[in-house]
């Protein structure tokens, strides 16, 4: 029978990180009760999920007592002062390994944090591991053979999607209630969307990458993954801005994200891409319930609009045109030295791009130009865009694992995310809906450049008028089972 | 001998490249090249001509000049 401290805890597990700040700030929660509860879930549950490489007990719950007394001698931060937060393995964290989820770089100790990692520390936040993905975020399944494969909260036995598995994996099981994720193709919406958290691809150089190991430098983004819209603005807060260390890092004044979160719908005008996004490629359970959240937004007073985009099929080519040859030229002297140590899902994918042409890359590149110019005229009379992150209901873990007689399923994971990778636009995924498999649907929100204000308001209003988000995942046990 | 089948060019472009390849790595090395090979197939159908990226390369002030 749990004692009362234990119920105490548990009742953290899935509260939102304003909730938890709420209460840090007023007195009423512990930093270290909090860190405490993240902690014994890791415990209860990672074991079977498999989302934490890393994790650091002892300096969480050191640096928890040194929130807990700056706090209490009036030395608030902010509200992520004393949130324990996961980084996905990219990210550098000074004097732990960053692995990048490879066998290749498993002695590779950071010599200084990434400038996120610094970011969080400043704002008073708790670091409590580095988290499972992709072998060097190669990969939208989210499966690893070198680090094992996460598991999804909602069903075991399904994928979580990928590159940020573990991150998504951790946050909707109440192991953490924030944690950071990186996205070139999709890499954050897509797993937020199969794991039923939010997730925001912000801006194309909003966020610094300074300390984070590249896929591809011309696509890669940093964003949050969390439990709700309201979490994911707070977090932005915290990372957002410029890194003169980060040559695409934008000098664009940088909003208080949280400001428009209670803005609501009216006067906002939402453009639904028919064509392309509820075609032929979606499943119709998924286009289902997309689209009866977008009636639920018409009727909360947002106007839809519907558009036409015959030309943004190609998207997720050039994704593909642009990320192949980068991410080769990023692995080219590793690949050379270290071809064994890479797992054969990734070493395969990086080894095909060394016969793309030089000028196929620039036509790429040149393509990307060209679709940016489609993508701004056909967005011109709407405030954001409304379409399924993930066009398919979550395969199983077994459909996505190679196999001699058969190709894996899962490469059509990435055909929509990809295209907002393309155009750098902010992009974020939030619940809105379970199939009949009771497996939680995406719906992912995209704005204008440098717009993550609105995409955000947007995601708000969404989650004011259903309660998805607040869904504890089923196939895990709850805390302590109680 | 010239190589016949796809998977015979993969491991002889690989060698050129002086990288070893296994037989499966091989086989998914050649999925992997037929999903970029259909993503360059529609990126070479796009007419883009005068959608040169400008900021390709972009100098950067030098600190000399910055103080």
């Amino acid at each position: 029978m749990p004692g009362e401290d234990q119920r105490v805890k548990s009742d953290l597990i899935y509260r939102s990180v304003a909730e938890l700040a709420a209460g840090i700030q007023s007195g009423e929660l512990s930093p270290v009760d909090l860190v405490a509860a993240s902690l014994d879930r890791i415990s209860q549950l990672d074991g079977d999920l498999n989302a934490f490489l890393e994790v650091w007990d002892d300096t969480a719950r050191e640096n928890a007592l040194e929130a807990e007394k700056a706090i209490s001698s009036g030395g608030y931060l902010g509200p992520l002062h004393g949130i324990p937060i996961g980084l996905k393995d990219l990210i550098d964290v000074a004097g732990k390994k960053t692995t990048g989820g490879s066998k290749v770089l498993a002695n590779n100790v950071a010599g200084t944090d990434a400038t996120v990692v610094q970011k969080l520390r400043s704002a008073g936040a708790i670091l409590v591991g580095k988290l499972n993905l992709v072998e060097f975020a190669f990969g939208t399944t989210g499966l690893n053979s070198h680090t094992g494969d996460v598991k999804n909260p909602w069903d075991r036995t399904r994928i979580t999607a990928g590159s940020s598995s573990g991150s998504a994996a951790a946050v909707a099981s109440g192991m953490i209630p924030a944690a950071l994720g990186t996205d070139t193709g999709g890499s954050i919406r897509m797993p937020a969307a199969l794991c039923g958290i939010a997730g925001l691809k912000p801006t194309y150089g909003r966020v610094s990458r300074v300390g984070v190991l590249d896929l591809s430098w011309s696509m890669d983004h940093v964003g949050p993954m969390t439990r709700t819209t309201a979490d994911c603005a707070l977090m932005m807060n915290v990372l957002a801005g410029h890194d003169p260390r980060d040559t695409a890092s934008s000098t664009e004044p940088v909003p208080d994200f949280t400001a428009g979160l209670s803005g609501g719908l009216k006067n906002l005008s939402i453009g639904v891409p028919k064509d392309y996004f509820f075609g032929d490629l979606v499943d119709p359970e998924v286009a289902s319930i997309v689209l009866s959240s977008v009636e639920k937004m018409a009727n909360a007073g947002a106007e839809i609009v519907e558009l036409a985009m015959p030309w943004v099929h190609k998207g997720r080519s050039i994704n593909l045109g642009v990320i192949m040859p980068e991410a080769t030229a990023v692995h080219e002297r590793m690949l050379s030295d270290r071809a064994d140590s890479y797992t054969p899902a990734v070493r395969s994918r990086i080894q095909a791009g060394f016969n793309i042409s030089a000028v196929d890359y620039v036509r790429a590149q040149r393509a990307r130009e060209w679709f940016n110019h489609q993508m701004a005229e056909s967005m011109a009379r709407v405030d954001v865009l409304v379409t399924p992150t993930v066009p398919i209901q979550t395969p199983t873990i077994a459909d996505c694992t190679p196999s001699p007689d058969r190709a894996a399923a899962g490469s059509e994971l990435a055909i929509f995310t990809g295209v907002f990778d393309v155009t750098g636009q902010p992009s974020h995924s939030i619940p809105c809906g379970f199939t009949s498999q009771g497996l939680p649907v995406g719906m992912m929100i995209t704005g204008h450049p440098f717009d993550e204000a609105t995409v955000l308001q947007v995601g708000s209003a969404y989650e004011k008028l259903t309660d998805w988000h607040q869904r504890p995942p089923s196939d895990i046990p709850p805390p302590y089972r109680l | 001998m010239e190589p016949t089948t796809d998977l015979q060019k993969f491991v002889e472009r690989a060698r050129e490249n002086r990288l070893t390849i296994s037989f499966e790595h091989a086989v998914d090395a050649v999925e992997s090249e037929k999903l970029f090979t259909a993503a360059y197939r529609t990126i070479r159908g796009i007419d883009a001509s005068g959608f040169e990226p400008a900021a390709i390369f972009v100098p950067t002030k030098s600190s000399r000049l910055c103080g």
